[in-house]
């Protein structure tokens, strides 16, 4: 078994050995498989990285089984190492096992701990599927399994009903895309004949095949990456998911899964950089997902809210790159989002651990001399979300404007304008929620703060460590890295001078947001208190998130409920089906009834009926010889 | 018409007539005697065809017709005899236990 | 004019017993009483007797008299007295299936002739011979001894079941 299948493979087994064996055999040993087997994998994908790179970047290939054989074509379970497969799955294994690493200490004290780490490990082997997949069919099982995986982790603790439903949310709005993504798949079949997407690729590079439009299988491709990666209008469900453990937000809904998308977009460039329409449909519903995203975010109150609708503004910005062509800085954001998100998503699960499950920002405060080590690293992922220099996130943010203005393929002021104005406004909702939740008064109960403690070093540890990623990580320059494979795009020759005064501007925007939030939300936020009121409306507009669940579900959720009552139960089961059933059996019962009263008991009538068929028979044999 | 098809003739009526009487006759010893009509008239077309063909296979099947035949009534008989002490009465209507 | 009777007599009694065993036969179907019946059952074997006789097979003949008559039939008498035949539940002659029957039996009775007429085989080429008792049995013994086994074994059972018959009717009633 080659050793692209290990990677895979591992976190599978992990899967088993903990999802079987995990309760009799004790924390301990969960907790070694669990973390154990994820970081195996990130060695061993580090080597196949390694000698990738030794090799002349060529792409390692390796074929684990054929799946299947229709009509010809071979259907493979291969996976392939590329440039852009390496950064992911070093991303997906490294974060993933900090993460995991993370969970031992968060989820100690719950009793389905190796539940837990099954999950996880289920999750990983997923995502890696993904990542690693050669053919759009292998990559497809890996999404459906991530979206089964988030499902089962969402809804972890399922006895609450609201947090069960929190899963089927997340799960069933990820099939309405992936409906999409499977249209798209049909037509790229249609028009190449293989699913493979570095043959796809090269197909595409020689041309569009005959018969297919290429911006709409781009348009097909990006609905089922608006249903994993939370854009509009399939964005409903991450907030909620929200009601799953810390360690789950963390590792799916910020680090890996939710990036899937834009892996998918970025890997199918081929076919994007025909697709004209596509990639505007793209970068349009990329820069206003961010934007919106950004404006719910001012108000939410508590403290994982903040930090989802962030994920889903920054993954608008991540698309709004690769609307306009830019998918090496498209990455290159997926990488320092995963870095400072996780690290903003474990440190606000050390918050809650320190708060004794208390999640609302209001009732925080005060918190930065009591557990310091979280403090600091929630405020250098702060900054670097913020786009503050030199930080990770400063560098990637940076590029996106820079090719939101300037590049050649759908580069524009206004795209620059409304990212810009997200960028302010996501400074600004980072700062505040620092703000609230570390500095200020104390608001919480007598009992909470007395119980307020740092998180042990299996969680502190793993947050020390992502907040180096997350400050030194810019300097990983990835968009160059991913060059070869992924060019970037040219720039407009009017915009080429704007470059310098660019990054001025967005260090501004960063810094911007840092002193309305301090002005605003300092000294117990008595600023912010004061404005309210002139506010009413539209605050109410931003907290209930523009209302879009009620619309979803007036339009949508309850005349599917009345259709399924009416007229699939009333007439379609209960008459038709039901009806014909039993009007079958009471057919059955009918003839039987009818018949059984040849039985006379009269043996005459047998006696007759015997000289009728002897009678029949001579004839019969008479007439025919 | 010559005398075997006459004969011939006269055992198919025989034997119909036996038929008919097992259809048609209600009481149980009637029934029973037409049964007996019936392998009469197979007797005789039996014999019949023996002196046509002048084989001895026809008297040889005619005389273990006679055996099966008494076989037959020593048995029924007494079959009757316990039928009739159950539901005492010899009337072919009462004996319809197998209805339905 | 005497051997012109005589040669045609055989013809005339062959006829003349035809016409007895079918008036027997039909007055079978008719007559009421089952004593009646039985006497007319009686009549028609013995006519059958007579025309065997007149084919020949005179041992044959024994054999229905014997037999059919004298032991079967005298049976069948022994049970009729037996049983009470002014049984009241013996309330008509006929089963509900008369008409059907009745017709059944006519096309039943064309069929049959004619399907024996089209078959009718030619006028007897063979003389008439008759069947010698000896022949028969040696005949008998020779080629049909497995008949004649199987005969017994039927016998055998017959016996058997009677008396099991017997024993069943003496408990019933004890």
């Amino acid at each position: 078994m080659g050793a692209l299948t290990w990677i895979v493979v591992l976190p599978l087994l992990g899967f088993l050995i903990n999802g079987l064996a995990g309760n009799a055999l004790g924390k301990r040993f969960v907790s070694v498989v669990g973390c154990g087997l994820p970081i195996a994998s990130f060695l061993i994908a580090a080597a196949c990285v390694a000698s990738l790179l030794a090799g002349g970047s060529k792409p390692l290939i390796e074929t684990a089984f054929t799946w299947a054989v229709v009509g010809g074509k071979s259907f493979e379970i291969a996976f392939y190492l590329d440039r852009l497969s390496a950064v992911m799955v070093l991303v997906v294994t490294g974060v993933g096992s900090l993460i995991h690493i993370y969970s031992t200490g968060y989820m100690h004290d719950d009793e389905s701990y190796a539940r837990f780490f099954a999950y996880l490990n289920l999750f990983l082997f997923f995502m890696l599927l993904l990542v690693l997949g050669r053919s759009m069919l292998v990559l497809f099982v890996g999404w459906e399994g991530v979206g089964l995986a988030s499902y089962l982790l969402i809804g972890f603790w399922f006895e609450d009903p609201e947090k069960a439903a929190a899963g089927k949310k997340a799960f069933i709005t990820n099939r309405i895309g992936d409906a999409g993504f499977l249209l798209g798949m049909f037509l790229v079949f249609f028009a190449v004949g293989t699913l493979d997407m570095d043959r796809v690729n090269a197909a595409f590079a020689a041309g569009v095949p005959a018969g297919v439009s290429a911006s709409v299988i781009g348009v097909l491709l990006f609905v089922g990456a608006t249903g994993k990666s939370a854009q509009i209008p399939l964005h409903v469900w991450l907030p909620d998911a929200m009601a799953g453990p810390t360690p789950v937000s963390a590792l799916i809904h910020a680090a890996t899964m939710v990036t899937a998308g834009v892996y998918l977009v970025a890997r199918m460039s081929g076919i994007y950089v025909h697709a004209e329409t596509a990639s505007q449909v793209v970068a349009t519903v990329g820069v206003l997902t961010a934007f919106f995203a950004a404006t719910v975010a001012l108000v939410q109150t508590d403290i994982k809210r903040v930090l989802a609708y962030s994920t889903v503004s920054q993954l608008g910005f991540m698309f709004l790159a690769a609307g306009v062509g830019a998918y090496g800085v498209a990455i290159f954001h997926v990488v320092t989002h995963a870095f400072f998100k996780a690290c903003l998503f474990l440190g606000a699960g050390s918050v809650i651990h320190a708060m004794s499950g208390e999640q609302d920002i209001r009732r925080m405060g005060g918190l930065a001399r009591k557990i310091p080590v979280t403090f600091a690293t929630f405020a250098v992922s702060t900054a670097a979300i913020a786009g503050l220099p030199p930080l990770s996130g400063f560098f990637s943010k940076d590029e996106i404007l820079w090719f939101a203005y300037g590049s050649v393929t759908g580069g524009s002021p206004w795209l620059l304008l409304l990212a810009s104005a997200t960028a302010l406004l996501t400074a600004f909702y980072m700062f505040r929620l620092l703000w609230l939740t570390f500095f200020g008064r104390p608001r919480m109960d007598e009992e909470v703060a007395h119980h307020i403690h740092e998180s042990p070093w299996s969680m502190t540890g793993v947050l020390v460590v992502l907040a180096l990623l997350a400050a030194f990580g810019g300097f990983f320059s990835i968009p160059q890295f991913l060059e070869p494979m992924l060019p970037l795009p040219a720039i407009r020759p009017q915009a080429q001078s704007f470059h310098g005064p660019l990054v001025w501007i967005a260090t501004g925007l960063g810094v911007g947001g840092l002193l309305l939030a301090a002005y605003f939300y300092g000294n117990d936020a008595v600023r912010a208190a004061a404005l309210r009121p002139g506010f009413e409306p539209v605050h109410r507009l931003l907290s209930g998130k523009y209302y879009i669940d009620e619309l979803y579900d007036a339009v949508l959720g309850r005349p599917l409920a009345w259709i399924s009552e009416k007229v699939f139960l009333r007439i379609g089961d209960r008459l038709l089906i039901d009806g014909s059933l039993n009007g079958l059996a009471a057919l059955a019962e009918r003839s039987a009834g009818r018949l059984s009263k040849m039985q006379t008991g009269n043996l005459h009538l047998y006696l007759f009926l015997v000289l009728a068929g002897l009678v029949g028979a001579l004839i019969w044999s008479w007439r025919n010889g | 018409m010559d005398r075997v098809q006459l004969l011939i003739g006269l055992s198919i009526a025989l034997f119909s007539i036996g038929l008919l009487g097992v259809i048609v006759r209600r009481n149980l010893l009637v029934m029973l005697m037409c049964m007996e009509l019936m392998l009469n008239g197979v007797n005789l077309s039996l014999v019949t065809f023996a002196h046509q063909m002048g084989e001895a296979v026809g008297a040889v099947l005619v005389f273990l017709i006679f055996v099966v035949a008494t076989a037959e009534i020593a048995v029924a008989i007494p079959i009757v005899l316990l039928l009739v002490e159950r539901k005492h009465s010899l009337d072919i209507g009462a004996y319809n236990d197998l209805k339905g | 004019m005497i051997e012109t009777l005589l040669a045609g007599l055989d013809e005339l009694l062959l006829v003349a017993f035809g016409i007895g065993a079918l008036a027997g036969a039909l007055l079978m179907i008719v007559l009421r009483e089952p004593m009646r019946v039985a006497t007319a059952l009686i009549s028609t074997m013995v006519f059958l007797g007579g025309i065997y006789g007149l084919l020949g097979v005179h041992f044959i003949a024994a054999f229905q008299v014997l037999i059919y008559v004298g032991a079967v039939m005298v049976f069948m008498v022994y049970v009729i007295m037996m049983l009470d035949p002014r049984d009241p539940a013996i309330q008509s002659r006929f089963s509900r299936l008369l008409v059907p029957a009745v017709i059944g039996f006519v096309i039943l009775v064309f069929v049959l002739v004619g399907a024996a007429w089209q078959g009718a085989p030619e006028a007897p080429a063979a003389p008439r011979e008759t069947f010698g008792l000896q022949q028969f049995a040696a005949a008998f013994v020779r080629e049909y001894w497995l008949h004649f086994m199987v005969a017994t074994v039927l016998m055998e059972a017959a016996i058997v079941a009677a008396v099991a018959v017997v024993k069943l009717h003496r408990r019933g009633r004890g």
